[in-house]
C-alpha cells in the first residue's frame, strides 16, 4: 500500500468515525425504551438531550407563538388628555398598521401629520416637539417589549416546559417555542394573558342605583335628539330598536348583584364606550366590569340562559399585582372551600401595609379582586387583615388555580398582547409525520441502491456504500450542529441522497465514455474524476446558493431544510469526490483490474 | 443494463416545438395564475385548522356543524369556508378566511365550538382532536409573502451572477430563463390542481431552482468543453453532442430522483404532500427545460449574435 493511499484511508477512517461518534447518542437516545429514560439521572439525560438531533416542533408536537406587543394599546395607555380627534386618529392607526408592513412608529407620524393631530396635547410627558415624543415613545415601547419576553420568560420557566425558545423577532415581535405542549390551549392562555390583578372597592348600592338611571336617562336623550348622528344610534341600538330601551332594562337582581345575559354583553359595550358615559363614570371616579365566569340562570320565557354578574367598581385600584411578592395553588384545607384549589398570594410590606390600611377601613364593604378587568370575586372584608395574606378562590380546577398562581408570580405584561402567528401540531400528527417520513427514506434509499446497483453493477455498489455513508456522516454533521430536523428537513435528507446519486453518476458516465474512448481502467478512472469534479462542484454550488438563501429568510422548518440540504451538498461532495475515488483507487492499485465493472 | 448509449439524437430540430410548447405551457400557467392560485395562510392571513375525529365523518356534516358558531357574543356563519379531508375520513381540515376584528384564539374557538357540537365522534380527550392549528394575521401574511418572493428573486439573482462568473453572460441567461420557465410552469400546474401554496412549497420551489439548474449546468458545462474543441461553428451540432454525452446521466438521475419523490408523495403523509408535489412537477418540467430552454436558448442566442 502506496503512502498515498494509506493517508487518504486514514483521514477517510477519521471521518467516519467522528461521523458515526456524533451520531451515537442520538441513536443510543432513540434505543431507548421510556422506562430507561425515566431512569437516567439529569445529567445523563442534559447529555443525552444536547448530543442528539432535536425534533422539530412539527415531528414532535408543540407550539410555536409569535406573540406581538399590542403597539396601539400602548400608545392608548400613555397617552392623556384623550378626546374625539385621539380616538379617531388612533381607530385610523390601527387600521392602517395592521394592513401595511410598514414600520410601527412611521405609520403613527403620517397619520399624525395627516390627521394634524398635536402630539404635545396628548403626550406632553414625553417632550414638547414631535419628534422628541415620537423618539420617547419608541423608547418607551422598545422597554416594554423587554418587560414582556422577561415576563413571558419568567411564566415559561415556572411553567415547566423543557428547552423552550423565547427570542425578539423586529421590533415588537416575541417568538415562543414549546415543545412536546400536551394541551395547547393552556399554554396560550398563559402567554397571552395580561395577568393584571387589581384589587377594587366594590360601590354601594345606592351610587350604583343612580349611576344606572344617568345612563338611563342618557340613552333615552339619544332617542329624543334626533340631531346625533344615525350611525351612531344604530350602533347602540342594533338588533332591538325599541324606545323603551335602556340600561336597567338589560340587567337582573340575583342575590344581591346585578346580572347581564351573555347575549347583551355587546350592547353594555357599546353604551359604555358612549362619550357622554364614559363623561359620568369618570365623574363619579368609577367603572362598570363583569364577571370572568358566568351563572346559568332560567329567564322569563323558562329557558335557560347564560348571565355575567355586573360590577360597580371605584376606578382606582387600591393595589395592583405589582405588590405581589409570592403566589402558590394550595388544596383549600376547610371551610366549605375544603379540598378546591385556591391561589395563596402573599405582598411584599409596602403591599401588606396598604393592605392592612385598606381592609380596616372598608370593613363589611366589598373588595373586588379583578384580573385583566374582569372581576374574578368579590368577596365582603370582614376585618382588618395584616401581614399581607390574601386567598383567591373559586378557581374551576387545579390547573386553573396554578396558572393564575404562576402568573400572578411572574408579573403582569406591561401591554397586551396578540397572537401574530401560530403553529401548533399536535403530537400524534407529529408522530405519524416521522413514522412515514422514515418509512419514506427507508424505501426510497432502497430503490435508489437497486436501480444503480443493477445500472453500475458492482461500481454501482460502490455507489451506494457512498450513499449511504452521506445520510450517516449528514446525520452526525446535525448532531454536532445541535441542529433540529424538521418534517421538511426528512425531505431534505431524501433530496440529499438524489444529489449523492447524481454525483456518482456524473463519474460514472464519464468514466464509461472515457472507456469508451479506448483509455485504460486507471486513465479513464483518473480523467473521469477530474472532469466530473469541475460540473459536480459547479452544479451542487449553485444548489447550495439556494439553500443559503432559504436558510436567510425562512422560519423554524424550512430553515431546518436549508440546513440539512445545505450540509448535503457538501457532504455528498465528499463521499462522492473523496471516498469513492478512493475506493476505486484502491481496488486498481491493490489488483490488476483489466474490466471495470461499470 | 445498457441503453442510452452513444445515442444521436437531433435535439436542436425540434428547437421550434419546444419553444412553441414552453410558450403555450407558459402562458397557460400565467393565466391559470391570473385566475386564481391558491394561497396557504402563510400569505394570505387566516387560519387553519386540522382535526381528527373518533369516526370517519362526511363533509357536509362539518359544514352543517359550522353553520353557526357562536364566539364572544357573535355568531359567525363559516360553512362556506374551505373544509376538506386530511388523509383519512375521519380526519378533516378547516381553512378558514381571516376575519374583521377577528375574536382572539379564534381557531381554538372554533375548535372548542366542533368538540361540542359534534361530540358523539370525537376522540375523550380534547388534546387528541386537534391534529394541527395554524393561524397567521394579514400583516404576518404580507410580510411572509414580500419574504418569499425576495427569497426567490435574490436567489435566482445570485446564481445569474455564479453563471456568469463562471461561465458566460449569455450562459446565465438561458439558465436563469429556464429556471423562471420550470417556475412558472409548476405555479400554474399548482394552480390548476388546486395545491395551496404555502411556506413549504416555496421551500420546494427554491430546490426545484436548485436542481433544474443542476441539471442545465451539466449540459451547459459539456456544451463549454465541446466548444473549446469545435468553437462556434456549426454551434447546434455542438449543442446536440453535448445533450446527447449528457443524456444517460440526465435521465438516470431523474429517474433516481423522481422514484425518491414519488416515495415521498406515497408515503410521506398528508403535511408533506404539496411539497413532494412541486418537486415531482418541478423535476420533470427541470428536466425538459435544460435541454429545450436552456440549450436551445444558448443556440439561438449564438446565431443571432452571429
Amino acid at each position: 500500500m502506496n503512502s498515498s493511499i494509506r493517508n487518504r484511508l486514514l483521514t477517510i477512517l477519521f471521518i467516519f468515525g467522528l461521523g458515526t461518534y456524533a451520531l451515537l447518542p442520538t441513536i443510543r437516545y432513540a434505543m431507548m425504551d421510556e422506562k430507561s429514560v425515566s431512569n437516567l439521572s439529569s445529567d445523563q439525560k442534559d447529555y443525552f438531550e444536547s448530543r442528539s438531533i432535536k425534533q422539530g416542533l412539527d415531528l414532535k408536537g408543540g407550539i410555536y407563538i409569535v406573540l406581538e406587543v399590542d403597539l396601539p394599546q400602548l400608545i392608548d395607555n400613555l397617552a392623556k388628555n384623550k378626546d374625539k380627534n385621539f380616538d379617531n386618529f388612533l381607530d385610523e392607526l390601527k387600521v392602517e398598521y395592521n394592513n401595511s408592513s410598514i414600520d410601527f412608529f412611521t405609520v403613527f407620524e403620517n397619520i399624525a401629520d395627516d390627521s394634524n393631530l398635536k402630539l404635545p396635547r396628548y403626550f406632553i410627558n414625553y417632550g414638547k416637539t414631535k419628534d422628541q415624543i415620537i423618539t420617547e415613545l419608541s423608547l418607551q415601547s422598545e422597554d416594554s417589549i423587554k418587560r414582556v419576553i422577561e415576563i413571558i420568560q419568567n411564566r415559561v420557566d415556572q411553567f415547566g416546559v423543557a428547552e423552550p425558545t423565547i427570542q425578539k423577532q423586529g421590533n415588537n415581535r416575541v417568538i415562543v417555542e414549546l415543545a412536546g405542549i400536551e394541551d395547547p390551549e393552556r399554554a396560550r392562555d398563559l402567554l397571552q394573558s395580561t395577568a393584571l390583578l387589581e384589587l377594587m372597592i366594590v360601590k354601594n348600592v345606592e351610587s350604583t342605583n343612580s349611576i344606572i338611571r344617568q345612563i338611563d336617562s342618557i340613552i333615552s336623550s339619544y332617542n329624543q335628539n334626533e340631531n346625533v348622528e344615525e350611525d351612531e344610534i344604530n350602533e347602540l341600538f342594533q338588533s332591538d330598536v325599541n324606545s323603551e330601551f335602556s340600561l336597567s332594562s338589560l340587567l337582573i337582581s340575583v342575590g344581591g348583584n346585578l346580572a347581564i345575559s351573555s347575549e347583551n354583553l355587546d350592547t353594555l359595550k357599546d353604551i359604555l364606550l358612549q362619550e357622554n358615559v364614559k363623561q359620568i363614570l369618570e365623574a363619579t371616579n368609577s367603572t362598570l366590569l363583569t364577571s370572568d365566569s358566568s351563572l346559568m340562570l332560567i329567564n322569563e320565557i323558562g329557558e335557560e340562559e347564560e348571565f355575567y354578574t355586573l360590577y360597580h367598581l371605584f376606578d382606582n385600584a387600591e393595589l395592583t399585582g405589582g405588590v405581589i411578592e409570592d403566589a402558590q395553588m394550595r388544596l383549600s384545607q376547610a371551610g366549605v372551600t375544603a379540598g378546591q384549589a385556591v391561589v395563596e398570594v402573599e405582598m411584599n410590606s409596602e403591599g401588606s401595609r396598604e393592605w392592612a390600611r385598606i381592609t380596616g377601613a372598608n370593613i363589611n364593604n366589598r373588595i373586588a379582586i379583578v384580573l385583566d378587568k374582569k372581576v374574578h370575586m368579590a368577596p365582603v372584608i370582614r376585618g382588618q387583615i395584616f401581614g399581607g395574606g390574601t386567598v383567591i378562590e373559586g378557581l374551576d380546577s387545579i390547573e386553573e388555580a396554578e396558572d393564575i398562581a404562576i402568573v400572578l408570580r411572574a408579573g403582569a405584561l406591561p401591554v397586551p398582547v396578540t397572537i401574530a402567528e401560530e403553529r401548533t401540531v399536535g403530537a400524534s400528527l407529529g408522530a405519524d409525520s416521522i413514522s412515514k417520513g422514515t418509512l419514506s427514506m427507508a424505501i426510497g434509499l432502497l430503490l435508489v441502491v437497486i436501480f444503480i446497483v443493477m445500472f453500475y453493477k458492482m461500481s454501482g455498489l460502490i455507489a451506494s456504500f457512498s450513499v449511504l455513508w452521506t445520510l450517516i456522516l449528514l446525520l452526525g454533521v446535525l448532531a454536532l450542529l445541535e441542529a433540529t430536523l424538521t418534517l421538511p428537513g426528512i425531505a431534505g435528507l431524501i433530496l440529499t441522497v438524489g444529489m449523492s446519486v447524481d454525483a456518482n453518476v456524473i463519474i460514472f458516465e464519464r468514466i464509461k465514455e472515457e472507456l469508451r474512448n479506448g483509455k485504460s481502467v486507471r486513465a479513464a478512472i483518473d480523467s473521469g474524476y477530474e472532469r466530473a469534479i469541475r460540473t459536480i462542484v459547479d452544479a451542487n454550488l449553485t444548489t447550495g446558493i439556494a439553500a443559503a438563501v432559504l436558510y436567510q429568510y425562512g422560519s423554524g422548518p424550512i430553515k431546518g431544510f436549508a440546513t440539512v440540504l445545505f450540509w448535503g451538498i457538501i457532504v455528498s461532495m465528499f463521499t462522492a469526490i473523496i471516498v469513492t475515488r478512493f475506493v476505486f483507487d484502491f481496488v486498481t492499485t491493490t489488483k490488476n483490474i483489466e474490466k471495470l465493472s461499470i | 443494463m445498457k441503453f442510452l448509449e452513444k445515442t444521436n439524437i437531433n435535439f436542436m430540430k425540434f428547437k421550434s416545438f419546444g419553444f412553441g410548447l414552453s410558450s403555450v405551457l407558459a402562458t397557460g400557467s400565467i393565466i391559470m395564475l391570473l385566475i386564481g392560485v391558491n394561497l396557504g395562510i402563510d400569505f394570505k392571513g387566516g387560519t387553519a385548522i386540522g382535526i381528527n375525529f373518533s369516526d370517519d365523518v362526511s363533509i357536509q356534516e362539518v359544514r352543517n356543524a359550522l353553520k353557526s358558531v357562536s364566539i364572544d357574543e357573535r355568531t359567525l356563519d363559516l360553512s362556506s369556508e374551505e373544509i376538506k379531508y386530511f388523509g383519512s375520513q375521519s380526519d378533516v381540515m378547516i381553512k378558514i378566511k381571516s376575519l374583521d376584528n377577528e375574536p382572539e384564539n379564534f381557531g381554538q374557538l372554533v375548535i372548542n365550538h366542533l368538540y361540542k357540537s359534534m361530540s358523539d365522534k370525537v376522540p375523550t380527550n380534547k388534546n387528541d382532536f386537534i391534529l394541527s392549528l395554524g393561524s397567521v394575521s394579514p400583516k404576518v401574511g404580507s410580510e411572509l409573502s414580500g419574504k418569499a418572493l425576495w427569497s426567490v428573486i435574490s436567489a435566482l439573482v445570485l446564481i445569474l451572477f455564479y453563471i456568469s462568473v463562471r461561465f458566460e453572460f449569455r450562459f446565465a441567461l438561458g439558465a436563469i430563463l429556464a429556471l423562471v420557465h420550470d417556475v412558472i410552469i409548476t405555479l400554474g400546474v399548482f394552480s390548476l390542481t388546486g395545491f395551496e401554496i404555502t411556506l413549504s412549497t416555496v421551500a420546494a420551489f427554491l430546490t426545484i431552482v436548485g436542481y433544474s439548474l443542476n441539471d442545465t449546468i451539466v449540459i451547459l458545462d459539456r456544451i463549454r468543453e465541446n466548444m473549446k474543441s469545435s468553437g462556434t461553428v456549426m454551434f447546434e451540432s455542438t449543442i446536440n453532442k453535448s445533450i446527447n454525452q449528457s443524456l444517460s446521466r440526465t435521465l438516470i438521475t431523474s429517474l433516481t430522483t423522481l422514484f425518491v419523490i414519488i416515495v415521498l408523495l406515497v408515503y410521506g403523509g398528508e403535511v408533506i404532500r404539496p411539497f413532494s408535489f412541486t418537486m415531482l412537477v418541478g423535476v420533470i418540467v427541470g428536466t425538459y427545460s435544460s435541454i429545450y430552454i436552456a440549450s436551445a436558448l444558448l443556440a439561438s442566442i449564438y446565431q443571432s449574435s452571429k
